[in-house]
């Protein structure tokens, strides 16, 4: 038995939870795991509708039939994997140890506040990936220095113009320009230029939304997954636009 | 020993990107080193399927996935992480990236060409041929990869949940394993 307090609350922090998996790339399926566990902590029964910008949830006490819904807004997040995890063992400690949703709520804060990795740190790996992709493609030696030295490049350039604001779109444009720009040198160097070019700009792919999008497809949250896909395939097309600006300028050396 | 060489070189290249693509994704540190195992063994198992045994990149890509995906079972259990954490990453490297630079270099040099009937047909069959392999492999990849989620729904829904013996209710007392 609830009050209407309760409920409230209960509803508040659910929507606030799944806003938060929602926003930074959690598949469909197991927010929809995660919120009905964390309900069920509490004795209460969740049902949740998700959209891409927005989600319906709906709380309902199962002593005394009374119903709360409410429409959340999903936050843009960036994609951690880190917060998938640790806030899905969450809703399973909840769920398993019965915890107060005070208790719940002190322990998502504590998570959701964890510092991220250190943003060197991943420019560094991203290019170490992107060059390590231009060898198993198989460029020489050459072509793989120049791929992570424009990746380097592109990568921060795709750092500071996301700390500025600026709209992804043309974010994403801007950073498969100068990454591309950058490997086209291998033109010069006399190194693999096709393959130096093609990896040059992969770091930019958006593999997790688009593999999510599959994901939710095959399990049935087919709008969800199509709009997911929709997404990531209008950042793969700026990429292409970007790698195109660079393509047009040094076609005739690559034919 | 040749194409041993050559099979722990492809494995090493592609530990080192889907451990470098994760990184942009924020996935916990522990996660790391399942993430390049998963990484180098779909790879170097695609590898050998396309080179040694002469299958088509779709179908080794299929295969190399559901490899990755059952791995993750395992890896994702011990490490107490879900599937999807370890898997996605993993998947990376094998994404057809010089197939998808041709399909928007084929697209350019149509556009390019469009008054030449031969050159441009030309470059509008590269283009459909590198596309449909980009979109095939990547929802080769995607879904073999999920294929073992559906085989061990059970399993795979709870892997981030603590094992029976640290379950302590709040007041203290063992939970019983409900469900």
């Amino acid at each position: 038995m609830k009050t209407e307090e309760q409920l409230q609350e209960t509803l508040d922090f659910i929507g606030e939870y799944a806003g938060q998996l929602l926003g930074s790339g959690v598949h469909t399926s197991r927010v929809v795991r995660n919120t009905k566990r964390i309900g069920r902590s509490q004795d209460i029964n969740v049902h949740i509708t998700t959209f891409q910008r927005t989600a319906i949830l709906t709380v309902s006490d199962p002593e005394t039939h009374r119903t709360l819904t409410e429409v959340i807004d999903i936050p843009q997040l960036p994609i951690s994997f880190e917060l998938n995890s640790n806030l899905s063992a969450l809703s399973w400690r909840a769920a398993d140890r019965h915890m107060p949703l005070c208790d719940i709520r002190e322990e998502y804060r504590r998570l959701v506040s964890r510092p991220k990795i250190n943003p060197l740190f991943v420019m560094l790996m991203a290019s170490l990936a992107n060059a390590s992709f231009c060898r198993l493609f198989g460029g020489d030696l050459c072509a793989v220095c120049i791929v992570f030295s424009s990746t380097l490049v592109g990568f921060s350039l795709k750092q500071e113009l996301q700390k500025m604001g600026l709209n992804h779109f043309i974010v994403f444009i801007l950073s498969a320009f100068m990454a591309s720009l950058c490997a086209s040198s291998a033109l010069v160097f006399n190194a693999d230029a096709e393959v130096a070019l093609a990896t040059s700009v992969l770091f930019l792919i958006p593999g997790v939304p688009l593999i999510n999008g599959v994901i939710d497809i095959v399990e049935g949250h087919i709008l969800l997954g199509l709009s997911r896909i929709i997404n990531a395939l209008l950042l793969v097309v700026c990429l292409a636009i970007g790698l195109s600006a660079t393509l047009l300028l040094v076609k005739n050396s690559l034919l | 020993m040749n194409i041993v060489y050559e099979l722990i070189a492809d494995g090493f290249f592609a530990a080192i990107a889907g451990m470098g693509f994760g990184a942009i994704s924020d996935p916990p540190l522990k996660a790391f080193p399942g993430i390049g195992i998963l990484a180098a063994l779909g790879h170097a198992l695609r590898y050998a399927l396309m080179d040694y045994a002469g299958i088509d990149i779709a179908s080794a890509s299929f295969c190399a996935a559901l490899l990755i995906g059952f791995m993750s079972l395992l890896l994702g259990e011990r490490l107490r992480c879900p599937m999807t954490v370890l898997y996605i990453p993993a998947l990376l490297p094998m994404i057809p990236g010089m197939y998808a630079y041709r399909t928007v270099f084929s697209m350019i040099m149509f556009m390019q060409n469009i008054g030449d009937a031969a050159l441009s047909s030309e470059y509008m069959a590269a283009l459909l041929l590198n596309a449909v392999v980009t979109v095939t492999v990547i929802f080769a990849l995607a879904v073999g990869a999920t294929i073992p989620i559906f085989l061990f729904k059970e399993k795979a829904y709870s892997m981030t949940r603590e094992k029976p013996r640290n379950r302590k209710r709040h007041d203290g007392n063992v939970l019983a394993d409900n469900k």
